[in-house]
């Protein structure tokens, strides 16, 4: 149909002093034949598009964003216990999602609880989640972050339980994150969805020995966002990445000034919350 | 005289294109543009396709409905209980499992049925499902590279003619507010509207945008040989602050299992 469009526009600037009064039907005639000599042009006319190839490094950081970290607390356990709820169809295709039962749930450690929910989402994520992958990824600072686990998220009660035990979640990650030197996406939501702005020193800590972890800058923008700091909130900064048209595609570049802003930034909010609280 | 030549060319467009059938589009074989610019997973590029026919609304519940009284069918809502429902209230991207939702009751048996809905698409059902519906009715999901050439209707950009991310109401049904925790009824309809409410696209497809996500066959690198479930168009839940996802280039990925409120199909006819 684009083909045909074009060939009318075509048609229309070169011909139309020749074509006078036609009718209808013979112009669909007429018609028909310049569309297939245009079709034909315009489809070689196409070849000079501009494609986007992504790149291995497109690719790599896209992986490196979505990785979630694994709890080590109760781990061979939990997994023992996964494997036991798997339902699996006779064509190995995907059967669904599966819970542990109440009585599995919660016979479970706090720190077995934690492992189980970062590695089993227990219900389905909606078609629009945050998958999106945007060229140069690494120079961006996003508004926020992707989504944590293949279209799977957290159940009601997985997050009744991090909510709860926020304390303790914080802890987890405190000692898992410097273990494993990583702070996979799961981490990352979690301390969103706990808005744990406690680990503001933490995270800062993290960012400095992980640079190429630009989600954590994100992560800092949405705990000032989640806490409507207002130094946050009235800045470009916020009316960038979270003003009216902001979406999840949304980002702000990475370079020097902007990375100080937002550490700036976040360490007086850090600041803020913790005299609040004295 | 130009002008009465564009004038007498569309007539014979427009009658060449859709004098075919009342429920379906058809569309040429040809070379079009999909994709956009920076879009690393839908590039701009030209693909060919071959001429297939597309139905001009999303599938409706009555269409449905024949089907399972057809055929017995329970779909996968029915089997797992484990169906995603929506009400206001929820944070962004937030979902309830509801085991009394299925495509009778897309949002559970305490929101309401489908009874006097019967015109609106059919939700709540799973890719499987879909599946299923089009190997009874001897149809099929469209792909990718279909799906975006009808939607886009000649268009190369994001939108088709007349729409844009600004200008969308007019065509679309979507969430309006900046996020979910109150109704939106801006539009008339919090949930799905019937299909036809909103204007259709240049090439007579209806709620090729909004309405609900509709599942296509196709797949993405980031599926790594794992089924997934990939869904095209926005939804009513969609806004501009969320996933923005009411256009032409969007992919979305779902389990192939999942049922939501906001997932529906459009078929394809050879």
């Amino acid at each position: 149909m684009e083909n045909k469009k074009k060939s009318l526009i075509l048609f229309s600037e070169i011909n139309f002093r020749q074509v006078g009064h036609l009718f209808t039907i013979a112009m669909r005639y007429l018609i028909t034949v310049l569309i297939s000599i245009s079709a034909v042009a315009f489809s070689y006319a196409q070849d000079d598009l501009a494609l986007y190839e992504p790149t291995k490094a497109d690719y790599d950081y896209w992986e490196y964003r979505r990785k979630m970290t694994v709890p080590p607390y109760g781990l061979d356990k939990v997994k023992g216990l996964i494997k036991k709820i798997e339902v699996k169809s006779d064509d190995n295709d995907d059967m669904g999602l599966s819970a542990l039962s109440t009585a599995d749930f919660k016979s479970l450690t706090l720190r077995e609880k934690f492992t189980y929910t970062m590695i089993h989402p227990e219900v389905y994520s909606q078609n629009c989640d945050i998958r999106i992958m945007l060229p140069n990824e690494e120079q961006k600072v996003f508004a926020y972050l992707l989504s944590t686990l293949n279209e799977q998220t957290w159940s009601q009660r997985q997050l009744v339980f991090l909510r709860e035990n926020r304390d303790s979640i914080m802890s987890y990650i405190e000692e898992s994150t410097l273990r494993s030197k990583r702070m996979g996406v799961n981490y990352k939501d979690v301390i969103d969805e706990i808005n744990g702005w406690e680990m503001i020193p933490f995270i800062i800590t993290y960012f400095e020995n992980n640079k190429k972890d630009k989600d954590a800058l994100t992560l800092l923008l949405l705990l000032m966002k989640k806490g409507e700091y207002e130094e946050f909130l009235k800045s470009i900064s916020y009316r960038k990445l979270y003003g009216q048209s902001y979406n999840y595609e949304t980002y702000i570049d990475y370079n020097k000034a902007n990375e100080e802003l937002i550490l700036q930034r976040a360490k007086g909010y850090f600041k803020e919350k913790s005299a609040v609280r004295k | 005289m130009q002008k009465i030549v564009l004038f007498l060319l569309s007539i014979g467009f427009t009658i060449s294109s859709f004098a075919q059938d009342l429920d379906f589009v058809r569309i040429e074989e040809g070379t079009y543009t999909v994709g956009e610019e920076g879009a690393v997973l839908n590039p701009k590029r030209t693909v060919f396709v071959k001429e297939f026919n597309i139905a001009t609304t999303e599938l409706t519940n009555a269409e449905f409905l024949l089907f399972v009284e057809a055929t017995g069918y329970r779909t996968t809502a029915e089997r797992y209980g484990n169906a995603q429902v929506f009400e206001p209230g929820l944070e962004e991207f937030r979902w309830i499992q509801d085991s009394t939702a299925y495509w009778r009751f897309p949002n559970g048996v305490s929101r309401g049925g489908i009874v006097n809905k019967m015109d609106h698409p059919v939700t709540c059902i799973s890719y499987r499902d879909a599946i299923a519906y089009c190997k009874w009715a001897e149809v099929r999901l469209p792909t990718f590279d279909e799906w975006e050439v009808a939607a886009k209707a000649g268009s190369t950009g994001k939108y088709f003619e007349g729409a844009s991310e600004e200008k969308i109401e007019e065509y679309a049904n979507i969430w309006h507010k900046e996020d979910h925790l109150k109704p939106d009824f801006s539009d008339g309809y919090m949930y799905t509207a019937p299909v036809k409410s909103f204007k259709a696209n240049p090439w007579g497809l209806y709620d090729v945008l909004g309405n609900v996500f509709e599942f296509c066959e196709g797949r993405l690198p980031q599926d790594k040989g794992r089924k997934v479930a990939h869904a095209r168009g926005g939804s009513w839940w969609c806004n501009r602050t969320s996933c923005a996802a009411f256009n032409t280039i969007f992919i979305g990925s779902v389990a192939p299992m999942a049922s939501f409120s906001n997932l529906g199909f459009r078929v394809v006819r050879d």
